[in-house]
């Protein structure tokens, strides 16, 4: 099961990168007058402009053809010039790709660094206060999205505080908010996860067996029942991954953030058909990858599957 | 536990079925006028006339709300109806079927899947005109992948059932046994499934138009107030917390909700309970 997902990554970034090629087939965009009209903004170009244009990016080629020099360039990294800034858009998207990277990654860790402990002591006290507590607000952080999170913090640490600043990407206290208001909806679930999946390790043979030896209660909770709990907890939190990637484009565009949801965000309202082909394919991939270190966490976690897969 | 003292989550579903019940009310019977500008009056602080105050162009902002909550309830509903029957239709067939199309439909949704809602969001709008069309065909692009997920696996399940063969030797066709049995014993399940996506596909709906890839102004849609007013949240932060409480109200009151008719409560949700919870986007609902 495992191998063959692996296995697929090439193809179905080959498809991908098809689809994303016939961007403007698919989309019904004539990629020569939208480059035109990045240059020249509102004013329609003469027929003899657009076939000049046409033939200089090539569009006149056969479409296999077009493909396969935009995948030879695009290989080494070359993605052609942006139509609005007239700059190289690879390494802009690489940029961006690792403003979002640290965004996410962040949001990741916190989650995780929140909700695995509060998870374990809320299932270890069942039914107390705490466990209450733990469960409302991950309800709350499942139901409340960040595109409300966002500027509800911003209106109580910014607005009436005035302790952090709103926008921007500078300084580490700019990460503080975006990364408080993606970190909610994936801690809110692992809480849930990990509460459940303890809930049920305790419930184990192994458990009793445990307090039988003798072995004490935070010992038997957090050596024993936290490692078979956190193990499909770990792998389910890299899936989480490909999804902040989506959600960070909210986040970047609302907190101002350099980031790679930002740049195709304005790429795509900008009909800016290279950086478009070039973020879609970084996003693509980057889920991808998550995919594919899900997938390689679980073997490496879960005995069970490493057993599916001989 | 004793009778008389339920804990409050347990109250919880009929309190939100009540504050849902409540909107929708008020959202169908009040008559507001949502978007007639009164220039005279505007950022107005609330007041018996405007409970809420008004807008930046003397909307009332309470109108809005109201107006906000038909087209967001209903535009949800039209999409998780949507989604809902074309991936139980693809989910139920392929399961049945198997072979080929099984295989096909499974790497189409696995390739879906990896690429956020948002990004087919943008597309959508970029070759349309950002407006409700171009925000509907986002959310089916994505959004029917869950429920042909969950319609597989009870498809497959249902299959190897005594009644299908049974079926089948009294001379029944494929339409007839998916029509007519398969789809009704797994009717249960994914409408239990149907409940859980609605707070995340409004979500979706809601986040795409604050982005501006949806509800175009002067339409009263939560997501877009939501993104207008957070232009003047030093000025009138009512702005920005009216939309904010009424799609968190909703939402949380919907999860909430879903939760109970599923059959697990607040208390221990399943893992596919908390995955289809949210979102659309998140290549989830595996383990083993």
């Amino acid at each position: 099961m495992v191998t063959r997902r692996v296995l697929e990554v090439p193809g179905v970034l080959a498809v991908s990168s098809v689809l994303v090629f016939l961007l403007p087939q698919l989309t019904g965009t004539d990629t020569a007058r939208a480059a035109l009209r990045a240059r020249s903004a509102e004013s329609t170009p003469d027929a003899a402009t657009v076939a000049r244009v046409t033939h200089e990016f090539g569009l006149d080629r056969s479409l296999p053809e077009q493909y396969l020099s935009w995948l030879g360039h695009a290989l080494t990294g070359d993605f052609g010039l942006s139509f609005t800034t007239r700059t190289a858009v690879g390494p802009q998207v690489l940029r961006a790709t690792s403003v979002s990277l640290t965004l996410v990654v962040l949001a990741l860790v916190l989650a995780a660094g929140i909700s695995v402990p509060a998870g374990v002591y809320a299932a270890a006290h069942r039914g107390r206060l705490f466990d209450k507590l733990v469960s409302a607000a991950s309800v709350l952080g499942v139901a409340v999205p960040e595109f409300i999170l966002g500027p509800g913090l911003v209106l109580v640490f910014s607005v009436t505080l005035g302790l952090l600043p709103t926008t921007g990407w500078r300084t580490p206290s700019d990460a503080v908010l975006p990364t408080l208001s993606l970190t909610a909806f994936p801690a809110a679930l692992v809480a849930q996860l990990t509460r459940a999946e303890m809930l049920d390790a305790l419930g184990r043979p192994y458990i009793v067996v445990a307090r039988a030896k003798g072995l004490g209660e935070q010992h038997i909770l957090w050596r024993h029942a936290a490692r078979t709990a956190l193990t499909s907890v770990l792998a389910l939190s890299s899936v989480f991954f490909a999804g902040l990637l989506g959600v960070a484009v909210i986040a970047e565009v609302i907190f101002a953030i350099p980031g790679l949801g930002r740049l195709l965000y304005d790429a795509v309202l900008a009909q800016d058909l290279p950086m478009t082909q070039a973020g879609l394919l970084a996003v693509i991939t980057l889920a991808l990858l998550a995919r594919v270190t899900a997938d390689l966490l679980q073997l490496v976690l879960n005995p069970q599957a490493r057993e599916a897969q001989r | 536990m004793t009778a008389g003292r339920r804990p409050l989550l347990h109250k919880a579903p009929l309190v939100t079925a009540a504050v849902v019940a409540l909107l929708v009310a008020l959202a169908v019977l009040v008559p507001v006028d949502p978007t007639t500008p009164d220039l005279l009056h505007r950022f107005a602080p609330p007041s018996w006339v405007h409970p809420l105050g008004t807008d930046q162009l003397g909307r009332d902002l309470a109108a809005r709300i109201l107006a906000g909550a038909r087209l967001s309830v209903g535009f949800t509903l039209l999409a998780l109806v949507l989604c809902a029957v074309l991936g139980t239709t693809a989910g139920l067939t392929a399961g049945y079927v198997g072979g080929v199309p099984a295989k096909a439909l499974q790497s189409v949704v696995d390739v879906l899947v990896s690429i956020p809602t948002i990004v087919f969001g943008l597309i959508l709008a970029a070759a349309w005109q950002p407006g409700l069309p171009a925000l509907l065909g986002a959310v089916l692009i994505v959004g029917w992948t869950p429920f042909s997920r969950l319609a597989y696996q009870l498809a497959i399940k249902q299959a190897g059932a005594g009644y299908v063969d049974g079926a089948l030797t009294m001379g029944a066709g494929t339409w007839w046994i998916l029509s007519r049995h398969i789809l009704r014993n797994a009717a249960r399940p994914l409408l239990a499934h149907t409940c859980l996506r609605f707070a995340n596909t409004m979500l979706t709906l809601a986040g795409l138009s604050f982005l501006g890839l949806g509800a175009q102004p002067p339409t009263p849609e939560w997501g877009a107030m939501l993104a207008e007013g957070r232009n003047y949240l030093y000025l009138a932060p009512r702005l920005v917390l009216a939309p904010m409480t009424a799609i968190a109200t909703i939402t949380v009151a919907v999860t909430v909700l879903g939760r109970t008719l599923n059959g697990a409560g607040p208390p221990k949700p399943s893992l596919n309970d908390v995955l289809a919870a949210r979102p659309t986007h998140m290549p989830g609902q595996r383990r083993a």
